[in-house]
């Protein structure tokens, strides 16, 4: 692997992230509302919608270490009709640019709820297709350890769980910011944080276990679909690695997600929370960049 | 700087068109150049197409391709504003299999990057431990080196020849000189020399012995081309045109395989020739082909009969003596007959195929098999690389492959032949259609007669001592070398002494060279000389067919000279009369060969001129002349760079060796005792025994050899292997001719050079197909990555020879894998290279090596 | 129908020499590490016993590649800027003002065909000599052939010529994007062991 490689790794990796925040976070969002009120539903959101712009923005510039020619990174959408490359690139363009509209809308609150609403949801799914498209780029009928169902799922595996835990990051983040600046009291925040952490564990424990059927699932995918010395180099070189990102996943999603969601309910204990939130985001993160390294280093190309 | 202009800027050179003319295309790869902290910013990178859009044509121009590769190809230049941006080859007619272009091989193609490549050398150079008589002589090939100039190169150069002379004489002058300075040192006084046969192995002895002088009896015999497609059975025998015979010959022999010959190879190795070639392989151990030809000889004998006749009695009692008791040459022992020899009749050791298998490895039933085929196809053409016979005590192989094709009367016949068939004339046997005539100029005697052979001769060096003839061991006192085109210490037996010579005996080396080729490396001295490309012209010839003539390309690059400006500029310090060391001006010495170029008449009658001169030529060259009709003129000659005689199916232009001499033994008789083929050959006894190393019979008899076969047996009785139980023999590298080309990179990239053995031999020493593996004979290390096939018989181990020698200062390996590191140089029969009997051991090397193509490149 | 230009290699007569890739080397000023042509030397076999003694039944057959222009060409569908087209004749090229060194083709590509060039940044490959080609000259690779292995013409007439074949091993399967190539078979590819071929001495290729 080298500098271009991480590039690919690091964009998709915070591309994905970003497209399962956006879309955990209108759920958290919409879930709040109703629950109790839009603005205290604000109260909980905008902070985290914020951090996921430069989440985006940094999976874009590292994108950009992957051209020979970064200055003409913009070349890349003139091929919409036959190359996924291509819509990847406008899809990622679109939801960045949509996401900021939103962003900006939502802080500024201009604009009436609905509209908001309206530009949102286009948001999300420009960024759930581009997900999509991302998983399209690699399923190459040249490169059998890529063509197959797995990487879609694994993509949009990765976007979700990913998204829960970093939402689940963003809020504990939020709360903490906000009991340092001293404006708890009264803050619907610290009701909403446990049911919400609550939530986000559970649907993050759903994750690895699909997670843990769709990993072994892709290895003998690939065994049986032509990607045979994929398969190989992944046992003979990189086994531990494969082992170490199913290890740090299952600890991270499983074992600090279950603690995450046994203790969100116990009253205080503010401060574990708050680590087990950021621990089980941070083992996952490692986990799924160790994975999609593995992505990149096992494909083995059809031919010469 | 507009968008466009920003992504151009990295396609664009980034010299300036003034310092790009000056320094002319030096191609190379600035990572290399920035690996070794070097700044030159002026060496043109590769990465970038070929060249600035310019609004000058360009032109093509001849350039030379002078390599000793065994091929000999049109190239050409294109030069813009005196820079080469690419080559091309032979355009000059349309193609087709009898008047076939010249195309030049991957080694040509390659050749802008041997002559501007950024290793070329630039600057006189000086070791930094060297003093005149010696210094440190210990590090030479690892010591650091100064730029020098050239008077100060120069008056050190001819100082410590004037210095070594007076002090020990001209005989501690070692001369490996061919290129003007053995004129200098001629005038000098003289110098010892080294001698022996090498590429041809003992044929130059057996041929003209056994039948006397014939046509091209070192390098090539047989037929031509077109009547080679006449053979029903061409036995390629240790062969592989398609590696040593860059060029055409691979291409006539698929003519021959068009017209029907059935191809049978006979070699370890299952070559890229037989690949597209062959109907059979018969993979036979190095070194035994004799035993193999003896047993065939063996079914001939015994199984000819009136009804099934395998021997040309008709052939064998007109044209040669010594097959049998009753055909013996005057005053030989009737008893001292081949056929008796062959059927143990008085040593009771018939040998048969059975006595033959043990030996070579071939299977009795396949020497039977093979045996009749060859007795019963009229014409069979068995054609002979130099390998079988580059074998110690040899002469024996070369003496038995003429017996067996005077037996089944194989010779002299359309279509049949034996003997070498090698190098640019493989498969094209005859006397040249086409010659350039010679350059006016006269070679001057060496008053020494210090010879030493090649593979005494660093030997003679440390020890002080040599083989002047049978029992005629002479002192010796070599206190120098010069290297002026001789690639000595790379390219003959016994490197690892060779190197010993340098670091322990030598006063002083100096070496011209325009690559660090391991002469230089290992010099005092280097004087860095140009390459054919930045002289003033010249002619190559090739295959009988064609004659070459050659244009300078650019001028020379930095501060490289012509050999003969050396030559001069080093005899004038010696206080020689330099006016016989370069006698005639460059022009004048293109234009004697003009004028003397000679090609053969269209019915074969005899030779006319070729090149029409006119007053006017005469007068625009500035040489003096006469004007002669011709068929070309010196112009379209110029300009098309080549002259190719055209050939057609049934011309008179044919040829077949021995044809005369077969129809009418009587008006056409050998210059031998008996006139005759003489397979009971005194004269060949008594030559090869008078070298002084090994008694030779007047018969091909099979001798048990120094490192052969038998020798990877430390008990041959009870088959118990020895300490270096594999057979090593060496063969012609695709990615050099010889050892130029060696520091290519488009050539390293394309051929890495491996080690190539049996998979089974590889399991039993624990060693995976790719890894680097050790080899070592008796005399060194090599270290090489190895390429594991079942192409290669089993208990054998080939390596491509010719690779400049990169010691591991720490080991004493050599990383390149230098086959001359292996060979012992061992003396024997007419001192010639037994380079193909050689015993190794292979084993698994634990450390690490990259792909030669990934080393730095050798740039001072 | 529209045109489309093809090489034809006549496996059968090729000996390895890589006087194509060094010729396409020189043409082309292509450093160490960047092969528009290049040979794959393939060999199989082995060696079965006979009466006490082992004799070979080996094979070996060189194949000289380069872009094979296919007729779809799978890097050109995923090329994102357009910069990888085909010309009338049926030439996929690269347009060096358009292309920014993504290098998805290299990714797409079956044959090897797509080159990175370190110094501009962009992707490289045979074009065909398309130079040479419209000043009515041969490829170099086809030129300096001293086998006569190699040969360009018009796909349908070399089929018509030489047959349809255009996949051997080592290539992959034609259907990927059915290259532009016509292959004289080496009789060897037909043996009843040609299943044992491999590629040899890969780190060459």
């Amino acid at each position: 692997m080298n500098v271009r490689e991480w590039a690919l790794v690091a964009f998709t990796i915070l591309a994905q992230m970003s497209v399962g925040a956006f879309v955990v976070l209108g759920l958290v969002h919409a879930w709040a509302m109703q629950r109790y009120s839009p603005d205290k539903a604000d109260q909980l959101s905008d902070r985290a919608l914020l951090a996921i712009g430069p989440t985006l923005a940094l999976g874009l510039l590292a994108s950009l270490f992957h051209l020979g020619n970064p200055l003409f990174a913009y070349r890349a959408v003139f091929n919409l009709a036959s190359s996924w490359l291509s819509r990847e690139i406008a899809l990622g363009s679109t939801f960045a640019l949509l996401g900021a509209l939103f962003a900006f809308l939502q802080w500024r609150k201009i604009g009436s709820f609905e509209l908001r609403n309206v530009v949102a949801l286009l948001a999300a799914t420009v960024g759930l297709v581009l997900v999509y498209a991302m998983a399209r780029v690699y399923m190459l009928p040249t490169q059998p350890a890529w063509n197959t169902w797995a990487t879609p799922v694994s993509f949009f595996v990765t976007t979700f769980l990913l998204g829960t835990l970093a939402i689940g990051a963003a809020f504990v983040a939020t709360y903490w910011w906000e009991w340092r600046g001293g404006r708890l009291q009264g803050s619907a925040l610290a009701e909403m944080l446990r049911p919400v952490l609550r939530t986000l564990a559970l649907a993050g424990i759903v994750l690895l276990g699909l997670e843990f059927v769709v990993a072994p699932l892709s290895v003998a995918l690939m065994a049986t679909g032509g990607a045979a010395a994929s398969v190989g180099i992944l046992t003979s070189q990189y086994g531990v690695m494969f082992a170490l990102r199913l290890a740090l996943v299952f600890l991270g999603a499983g074992v600090f997600g279950l603690w995450l969601y046994r203790t969100a309910l116990r009253p205080g204990a503010e401060t574990l929370l708050g680590r087990l939130a950021w621990t089980a985001f941070a083992l996952v993160f490692v986990s799924e960049v160790l994975g999609r390294f593995l992505f990149y280093a096992t494909h083995v190309k059809i031919g010469l | 700087m507009n968008q466009k202009h920003i992504l151009k800027r990295p396609l664009d050179h980034t010299v300036s068109r003034r310092s790009f003319l000056k320094w002319n295309a030096v191609i190379g790869g600035t990572a290399v150049l920035a690996g070794m902290g070097l700044k030159m910013g002026r060496l043109v990178t590769l990465a970038a197409p070929s060249a600035p859009p310019t609004a000058t044509e360009g032109q093509w121009v001849t350039a030379a391709c002078w390599h000793n590769c065994g091929g000999r190809c049109l190239l050409k230049a294109y030069v813009v504003d005196g820079v080469v941006q690419r080559l091309k080859t032979d355009d000059t007619h349309p193609d087709s299999p009898d008047f076939p272009q010249q195309r030049a091989c991957q080694r040509g193609r390659a050749n802008r990057m041997q002559v501007l490549g950024p290793d070329r050398l630039k600057y006189p150079m000086k070791r930094a431990h060297w003093t005149p008589g010696g210094g440190d002589k210990s590090l030479r090939g690892r010591d650091t080196w100064l730029r020098i100039s050239w008077d100060e190169a120069l008056n050190l150069v001819a100082g410590e020849i004037k210095r070594i002379k007076e002090s020990y004489g001209n005989g501690a002058i070692l001369g490996e000189v061919n290129a003007g300075m053995e004129r200098t040192l001629a005038l000098y006084g003289g110098y010892a020399t080294s001698w022996g046969s090498t590429s041809w192995g003992t044929w130059p002895d057996v041929g003209p012995a056994m039948a006397g002088p014939y046509g091209d009896s070192y390098s090539n015999t047989g037929n031509d081309r077109l009547r080679l497609r006449q053979s029903k059975l061409i036995i390629v025998w240790g062969a592989n045109p398609a590696w040593t015979s860059g060029g055409n010959p691979a291409y006539n022999y698929l003519q021959a395989k068009k017209a029907g010959a059935k191809f049978i190879f006979i070699d370890p190795f299952y070559n890229e020739s037989a690949q597209v070639l062959a109907d059979e392989w018969i993979p036979i151990r190095p070194a035994t082909d004799i035993a193999l030809l003896l047993g065939m000889a063996y079914v001939m004998i015994t199984e000819d009969s009136k009804t099934n006749p395998l021997i040309d009695w008709d052939f064998l009692n007109r044209c040669t003596v010594g097959f049998d008791k009753d055909h013996m040459p005057a005053g030989a022992d009737p008893k001292a007959n081949f056929r008796d020899y062959v059927l143990g009749t008085y040593d009771g050791k018939p040998k048969d195929p059975r006595w033959a298998s043990e030996i070579c490895g071939v299977l009795p039933e396949k020497i039977h098999e093979l045996a009749i085929e060859y007795a019963t196809t009229h014409p069979t053409t068995i054609i002979n690389g130099g390998t079988t016979t580059r074998v110690h005590r040899a002469e024996d192989t070369a003496q038995a492959f003429m017996t067996l094709a005077c037996m089944a009367g194989n010779i002299g016949l359309p279509g049949a032949g034996v003997g070498l068939s090698v190098h640019n004339r493989g498969g094209n046997a005859g006397p040249s259609l086409v010659t350039s005539g010679g350059t006016g100029v006269q070679a001057l005697k060496n008053n020494i007669d210090i010879r030493l052979n090649q593979n005494e001769l660093w030997d003679a060096v440390l020890s002080g001592h040599y083989t002047a003839g049978k029992g005629d061991s002479r002192k010796v006192d070599i206190r120098m070398v010069y290297y002026d085109a001789r690639s000595t210490l790379n390219q003959k037996p016994g490197a690892t002494k060779g190197i010993r010579a340098h670091r322990e005996k030598l006063e002083f080396v100096v070496a011209q060279a325009y690559a660090l080729t391991t002469q230089a490396k290992f010099a005092d001295i280097i004087l860095p000389v140009t390459t054919p490309w930045e002289k003033e012209g010249g002619f190559l010839t090739g295959n009988r067919e064609i004659l070459i003539f050659y244009s300078k390309v650019t001028e020379p690059l930095f501060e490289a000279r012509d050999d003969l400006w050396i030559a001069k500029e080093i005899g004038k310090r010696l206080g020689v009369d330099v006016a016989q060391i370069d006698p005639i001006s460059d022009k004048q010495k293109i234009f004697n060969q003009l004028m003397g170029a000679k090609v053969m008449k269209p019915d074969g009658s005899g030779m006319e001129t070729l090149v029409t001169i006119t007053d006017s030529d005469i007068k625009e060259w500035g040489v003096q002349g006469k004007p002669q009709p011709g068929r070309i003129s010196v112009a379209d000659f110029k300009a098309r760079g080549v002259y190719q005689v055209e050939r057609k199916p049934g011309d008179r232009l044919g040829f077949t060796e021995f044809e005369k001499f077969r129809q009418d033994p009587a008006a056409a008789p050998r210059e031998t005792p008996s006139k005759k083929i003489e397979i009971h050959c005194k004269t060949l006894a008594d030559k090869i025994t008078a070298y002084g190393w090994t008694v030779k019979s007047p018969l091909p008899v099979y001798q048990r050899i120094e490192e052969g076969y038998e020798d990877t047996f430390y008990d041959w009785d009870n088959k118990v292997k020895g300490d270096y139980p594999l057979q090593m023999y060496t063969i012609h590298y695709r990615r050099r001719a010889h050892s130029n080309f060696d520091n290519v990179s488009w050539l390293r990239e394309a051929f890495h050079q491996p080690v190539i053995m049996n998979p089974t031999d590889a399991e039993a020493r624990g060693i995976q197909d790719g890894e680097v593996v050790k080899v070592s004979s008796r005399h060194g290390t090599v270290l090489r990555p190895v390429y594991l096939t079942n192409r290669m018989m089993p208990g054998v181990v080939t390596l491509g020879e010719g690779a400049w020698i990169e010691l591991d200062e720490a080991t004493g390996y050599d990383t390149a894998g230098n086959t001359n590191i292996l060979n012992g140089g061992i003396p024997t029969g007419q001192g010639h290279a037994g380079w193909n009997s050689c015993n190794v051991e292979v084993e698994k090397y634990y450390g690490t090596q990259l792909a030669d193509h990934k080393w730095p490149q050798r740039i001072l | 129908m529209s045109r489309q230009l093809a090489f034809h290699v006549n496996a059968a007569v090729c000996t390895g020499c890589k006087a194509c890739q060094v010729a396409c080397k020189d043409k082309n000023n292509l450093e160490v590490g960047r092969l528009f042509r290049r040979v794959y030397d393939v060999d199989g076999g082995g060696w079965v016993e006979r009466n006490g003694f082992m004799e070979p039944n080996v094979f070996a057959y060189s194949l000289s590649i380069s872009c094979m222009h296919c007729q779809s060409p799978l890097c050109l569908e995923v090329c994102p800027t357009g910069a990888t087209f085909k010309r009338a004749d049926g030439i996929v090229m690269v347009n060096k003002d358009v292309c920014i060194g993504c290098r998805y083709c290299e990714w797409a590509c079956p044959y090897g065909a797509r080159q990175f060039n370190e110094a501009t940044g962009q992707s490289s490959k045979c074009d065909f000599c398309a130079d040479l080609l419209d000043k009515g000259e041969q490829p170099a690779c086809v030129a300096t052939c001293p086998q006569r292995a190699l040969e360009i013409g018009e796909l349908s007439e070399l089929q018509a010529k030489y047959g349809a074949t255009s996949q051997v091993y080592p290539l992959p399967e034609a259907d990927l994007t059915q290259p532009s190539i016509v292959i004289t078979p080496h009789p060897a590819m037909l043996l009843a062991n040609a299943n044992t071929a491999r590629v040899a001495k890969p780190g060459e290729v």
